[in-house]
């Protein structure tokens, strides 16, 4: 049984839709990253699955419960947060996880314990007991995830997670997001910033104007794009020609050029099996390496080549 | 239930870390009883003691100004982002909606412990039956116009400004056309045939049958309980569809 499961989800609003007929899955302990533009259905799939929105037509099921029937049950073992941290304007930090730990069913005895884990680790410890109204934007964004965080539901929905927050929280949230994983939860985290979605992912969901482009792990996304890696040598040989033809025999070889001064760009897939042939075949013809530079494509070029635009364009 | 309650105390206990707004409304009620009452008690021929009568009206637009509040409450947080997250929690959605209503009542009864308990004073009738006949009637009667509102709240998804527009216009009818101020044989023809159909008539009516007014110039206090009941009834139930039925569906939620 899948942890998540949706079967031709469809949510239209007028005419317009946000997710057409899309069905996905999710494993039991997984991090699933939804990685999409603005406006790709992201959101709209997340509010559904948490019961805060209807579906217009389809099925989802969480844990083996549909969302639309049985949805106080659902609530029971998910958590979400939200894109936007808004709405206790008069409340503090520590009295809003307080009331959400309580909500929640968290044990008495962990409650307390928990909050202050939290605060201190996501830096909210100073700002506890100041009015949520007068929290920096990064951190209420930080107060958005912490209510997950001392939840710990089995199911915990994160919503763009770091949007606003500098690097080191960045980090900070992301380590809070593995260790919930660890601890036996399976996530769904939506976002549309490439190296959170590389960094945290087990499987990546690639969503395009409501459809389900693509899903596998990150490795096996940029392996499939044929020509994705693309490598850079310097070589110290008279016969750069000759080699030019050899090193195009290589199995994965897309593209071979001459890039002037010795220097040889190549588009392959695979760079890893591609690479170790191409040093014995140098070795060979007697072509010293002075150097070797790989790039592997990011994620962004990997939803280029599925959707046939990048993640920051606008639709 | 119990999260009922946490949803509850949750919201309330703002207001009362000050509570300024619930100062403020006891002082303007005291102000207008002690100035504004005394000056209309000495125009007004034909009732007596109209400071008295003018004392309870008070009360009922408080009611009525506070229950409304809880509609309005309810379009800012779906505009906020504070309703997407109630709607997330372990609750059931007709709890949610009993924990919203219920917190309206909480408030109410909250901003009307100063100006009923001085409007008992007045009438001599502080007593801890009046007090509990009074709360009674006047919950009911806030359940009411806060379900009301709350059904008319879907309008503000829409757009707020067609939303306020509505209810100051359906506000103003509600209070001018009904026995908040006037009894119901004081009131010309017409104007008697519109404020039937205000749920004020029937509260401001039944909180004064209650309170040991004149029943002569009171509506009958059986038709009046039926008419709040129903109303209650009604509006709550209507809250409840829209709750599960529109705000799930729409877009700014």
């Amino acid at each position: 049984m899948f942890a998540v499961e949706t079967e031709k989800l469809t949510k239209r609003y007028g005419k317009t839709f946000a997710l057409k007929n899309l069905d996905f899955t999710i494993d039991d302990n997984e991090i699933m990253v939804l990685l999409g533009p603005n406006g790709s259905g992201k959101t709209t799939l997340l509010l559904i699955l948490a019961t805060v929105l209807k579906a217009t037509s389809g099925s989802a099921k969480v844990m083996g419960m549909d969302v639309s029937s049985q949805s106080t049950r659902v609530r029971k073992i998910l958590g979400i947060a939200f894109q936007e941290a808004r709405g206790f304007w008069r409340h503090k930090p520590a009295d809003i996880l307080r009331f959400h730990a309580k909500v929640c069913g968290v044990p008495k005895a962990e409650r307390e314990e928990r909050i202050t884990n939290i605060l201190k680790n996501l830096e909210l410890w100073k700002g506890r007991n100041k009015l949520f109204m007068h929290l920096s934007g990064g951190q209420a964004k930080r107060q958005e995830v912490a209510k997950l965080f001392v939840q710990r539901p089995k199911f915990a929905i994160f919503d763009e997670p770091t949007s606003q927050v500098d690097l080191r929280g960045k980090r900070q949230i992301w380590e809070q997001i593995l260790k919930l994983r660890d601890e036996g939860s399976t996530l769904l985290v939506a976002t549309n910033e490439v190296r959170e979605a590389e960094y945290l992912a087990d499987r990546v969901t690639v969503l395009n104007s409501g459809t389900r482009v693509v899903c596998d792990t990150v490795r096996r996304l940029k392996d499939s794009i044929a020509g994705g890696d693309v490598v850079e040598l310097e070589l110290d040989a008279t016969d750069i020609g000759g080699l030019l033809d050899t090193l195009g025999q290589i199995e994965g070889t897309v593209k071979i050029a001459d890039a002037g001064s010795n220097k040889l760009k190549a588009h392959v897939s695979m760079a890893e099996s591609w690479v170790p042939r191409m040093t014995e075949l140098c070795y060979e013809n007697k072509a010293r390496i002075l150097s070797v530079r790989v790039t592997e494509p990011s994620l962004d070029d990997v939803f280029l080549h599925f959707a046939g635009r990048g993640l920051s364009d606008e639709s | 239930m119990r999260n009922v309650l946490r949803l509850v105390w949750f919201d309330l206990k703002t207001e009362l870390r000050p509570p300024i707004w619930i100062i403020m409304e006891w002082s303007l009620f005291l102000v207008q009883v002690l100035i504004y009452g005394a000056m209309l008690s000495q125009l007004v021929e034909g009732i007596a003691e109209y400071r008295q009568f003018f004392a309870v009206g008070l009360v009922i637009m408080i009611t009525f100004d506070l229950a409304s509040h809880t509609g309005r409450h309810f379009v800012e947080h779906a505009h906020e982002g504070r309703l997407p997250y109630l709607l997330s929690l372990p609750v059931s959605r007709t709890k949610l909606f009993i924990a919203i209503t219920l917190q309206g009542g909480a408030e109410l009864t909250l901003m009307l412990a100063v100006p009923l308990t001085v409007t008992l004073f007045m009438l001599g009738n502080l007593t801890w039956i009046s007090i509990v006949a009074c709360i009674f009637t006047l919950f009911w009667l806030g359940f009411g116009v806060a379900g009301l509102m709350l059904g008319l709240s879907f309008i503000a998804f829409k757009s707020s400004d067609l939303y306020t527009a509505i209810v100051t216009g359906l506000s103003t009818i509600i209070i001018r056309f009904s026995t908040v101020l006037y009894p119901f044989f004081a009131l010309p023809p017409q104007y008697a045939s519109a404020a039937a159909f205000s749920p004020l008539t029937y509260g401001s009516d039944l909180v004064r049958y209650i309170l040991g007014f004149d029943h002569r110039i009171l509506l009958d206090p059986m038709y009046a309980l039926v008419v709040l009941l129903a109303l209650s009834a009604s509006t709550l139930g209507l809250g409840v569809f829209l709750l599960q039925r529109l705000v799930e569906g729409v877009k700014s939620a």
